[in-house]
């Protein structure tokens, strides 16, 4: 399935999500094994919103990132499942749904998907200087980026490069779009990388763990323009981090993973006041809080994060998990169900239904 | 949590204007041509039992300053008195390579990254025995009864002995650092970021390890860290630097909620609290970290700072007690009413 046309206009008052992930396997064929990075990821984009998707390291968050990007490389592969993209043009009030692309279904190399990569889905990375490329001027990657999309001149492209280096607040832009990256500071490298993906604005902008490797009074800053940015532009962004403060502080939703299966998924609110998979629950009092003034132990989660290359029976989470039930956690997967009482919060539980996913793997 | 004023018997390290600058050298005949002035001139006393906290940006001395204090670093200058429990009060600045050895006993170090920080071609028994070796302390059964019995301390098992670093997670890696620096029973283990390698569950794993040990084997921690809300979770009294001095030294609680200094309120309101309910905008701090080879004038964080009066760009703060036990380098401290972390207001 390349793309399907152009759908009968559907138009909507405000479209529900931009991208929509279904079931997602990716796998990595290694030498020590297949390490089966994701396993069955379903997860809406909501339009306009930003979603942030936390979990620790290796629950897949950016392997999920990277399949929506197609830049899974050998010996990765994307084995099941579909990512589709919907194409949202805004006439009006109205929003328009003009295109579906089935990314999975593109060649990773082709001029489709890099038509995509960009202008359509742009991504941020952790560290900013291994992103940049050392050798050209960041005024010459942003360039780059418009005169791939874009038809303009390359006067045209240039004045561009500064006004979004403007709009991201680095100082002296004019001066700045001619000076390498090592010129720059962490939190200026980051503002010209974010720069750079909004440079042809996409709809959708994904951030892995954007402001890890900066400091805090940075790593404020930078989530302060990212806000902004969203606030001014209504851009979709999905937010991948591990530090649950940065979510709070950004997110409109939040998506938890754990072991390639997304666990549980609800507005910013429920995730902390309303937690429902002992997954999230265990993963909020672990960590420590500013503001109890009591000092209160914390409760580590038991054990650790199996290794990907293993396969764990029924729920991946059982043999951490303190309300583990015998006989039914280990065999069977539990199906991802909407609670009775909030038709935006999901979880993927035996506690909340009985509801099991598929047979038993 | 009353505060004693500090009293010689109760204080285990002094540090008097502690200075460790690096040369930068230039040309054919490599002369130095400046320094780097990652610390410069550090004044606290850390007293028996205490957790005290150094924070800062990247670059602004914690881990010189740890570094210098068991001297893996030669101070340029300034004096470390550390109060060894057989020799008593001693001159860790002044002493020999030789002279250090006995000393070093009790003053250990954990370090950061966990994957870098353990010989990949040592068993977990040579790592961990090694400090005891090096010692003379033990050898033979006697020593592998007591790295089992150090295993088992840090949670790890001892049958893991004859096991290589790599079969191990990062915590588990994490704790065998640990069980090596508690292998020769110290007073004082210096903590260089020691969770900001591992994920969140671990990392609780970790702290709550390291505050049992506290209590067990009546350490001192100092804690080095970035991760603020780690901070004022493990420690009672923490230090803030910039650009190698300390601007604020107070007790953990009254340095979140009170600030006294701009540029740890400014370190305070970029905390991200895991509340969607609190969200606050930080205070912005325009220009970047000053250039520790080439400081600027008076309060090096003047620049920066918006509350600065033209005193500040001429003279240099030094560091005085403003409150009890609160310290502060700052000429305008006793004006400013600065904000703390969630506007002050302590949560439930």
């Amino acid at each position: 399935m390349e793309s399907h046309a152009p759908n009968q206009a559907q138009t909507t008052e405000v479209p529900k999500t931009i991208l929509s992930i279904k079931d997602l396997h990716t796998y990595f064929y290694t030498v020590v094994g297949v390490a089966r990075a994701l396993n069955g990821v379903s997860l809406d984009v909501p339009y306009g919103k930003v979603l942030g998707v936390v979990g620790e390291s290796g629950c897949g968050k950016s392997v999920t990132a990277l399949s929506a990007m197609r830049l899974v490389l050998p010996p990765g592969k994307i084995i099941q499942g579909s990512i589709t993209l919907n194409k949202i043009r805004k006439q009006g009030d109205f929003y328009q749904v003009v295109d579906e692309i089935d990314i999975t279904g593109l060649d990773p190399h082709g001029s489709k998907i890099r038509s995509i990569r960009g202008s359509d889905i742009a991504m941020i990375f952790q560290e900013p200087m291994t992103s940049l490329n050392p050798s050209y001027t960041v005024g010459n990657q942003i360039i780059e980026a418009i005169l791939l999309h874009q038809e303009v001149s390359e006067d045209e492209a240039r004045d561009r490069a500064i006004n979004i280096l403007r709009r991201v607040e680095l100082p002296n832009a004019d001066a700045a779009v001619d000076r390498y990256p090592h010129e720059l500071s962490g939190g200026m490298r980051q503002r010209a990388m974010i720069a750079m993906a909004l440079s042809c604005t996409p709809s959708l902008l994904i951030a892995d763990e954007p402001t890890t490797a900066l400091d805090v009074t940075t790593e404020a800053e930078i989530l302060e323009l990212m806000r902004e940015l969203q606030a001014q532009m209504g851009m979709t962004t999905m937010f991948i981090t591990h530090n649950l403060g940065v979510v709070a502080q950004t997110c409109d939703y939040v998506a938890v993973m754990y072991l390639g299966r997304v666990v549980e998924r609800a507005p910013i609110d429920d995730i902390f006041y309303n937690p429902h998979h002992p997954y999230t629950r265990a993963l909020l009092r672990s960590i420590p809080r500013i503001g109890k003034r009591t000092k209160q132990r914390l409760e580590p989660i038991r054990g650790v994060v199996p290794d990907p290359y293993s396969r764990v029976s029924g729920c991946p989470f059982h043999d951490r998990c303190s309300d583990y039930m015998p006989g039914t956690c280990d065999v069977n997967v539990p199906a991802m169900t909407t609670l009775p009482d909030n038709p935006e919060h999901q979880v993927r539980c035996f506690l909340h239904s009985e509801a099991t996913e598929g047979e038993p793997r | 949590m009353t505060v004693a004023q500090p009293q010689e018997d109760n204080l285990l390290l002094e540090v008097k204007d502690l200075r460790t600058h690096y040369p930068i050298r230039k040309g054919l005949f490599r002369r130095v041509v400046g320094h780097v002035k990652a610390v410069d001139g550090l004044n606290f006393d850390l007293r028996k039992g205490d957790t005290l906290g150094l924070v800062g940006e990247s670059g602004c001395g914690k881990t010189t300053t740890g570094r210098t204090l068991v001297r893996l670093l030669e101070p340029t200058s300034g004096t470390i008195r550390f109060k060894d429990p057989d020799l008593g009060w001693v001159d860790v600045d002044a002493m020999s390579r030789k002279e250090m050895l006995p000393i070093r006993r009790n003053m250990q170090m954990i370090f950061q990254d966990p994957f870098s920080s353990l010989n990949p071609r040592l068993t977990v028994k040579s790592i961990v025995a090694e400090p005891l070796v090096v010692n003379k302390i033990a050898s033979g059964q006697e020593l592998n009864d007591r790295v089992a019995e150090l295993l088992k301390v840090v949670g790890l098992r001892p049958e893991y002995m004859s096991r290589y670093p790599h079969a191990f997670s990062g915590g588990q890696r994490q704790r065998l650092g640990i069980a090596r620096a508690l292998a020769l029973n110290p007073r004082l283990i210096i903590c260089d970021e020691p969770v900001s390698a591992l994920d969140v569950s671990i990392q609780a794993q970790v702290l709550n390890l390291l505050e049992d040990l506290q209590s067990d084997f009546d350490l001192t921690y100092i804690f080095i860290a970035h991760d603020l809300s780690v901070v004022e979770h493990i420690t009672n009294r923490m230090a803030v630097m910039y650009v190698g001095k300390l601007v604020e030294l107070a007790e953990t609680e009254a340095l979140y909620y009170t600030p006294m200094h701009p540029y740890a309120e400014a370190l305070m309101a970029a905390v991200p609290i895991p509340d969607p309910r609190v969200r606050e905008r930080p205070i912005r701090l325009p220009g970047d970290v000053a250039n520790p080879a080439n400081p600027p004038s008076g309060c090096y964080f003047h620049p920066r700072c918006r509350y600065a009066k033209d005193i500040c760009s001429q003279e240099e703060p030094i560091l005085r007690e403003l409150a009890p036990d609160h310290w502060v380098a700052c000429h305008l401290a006793e004006d400013l009413s600065l904000r703390g972390v969630m506007g002050g207001q302590a949560g439930d």
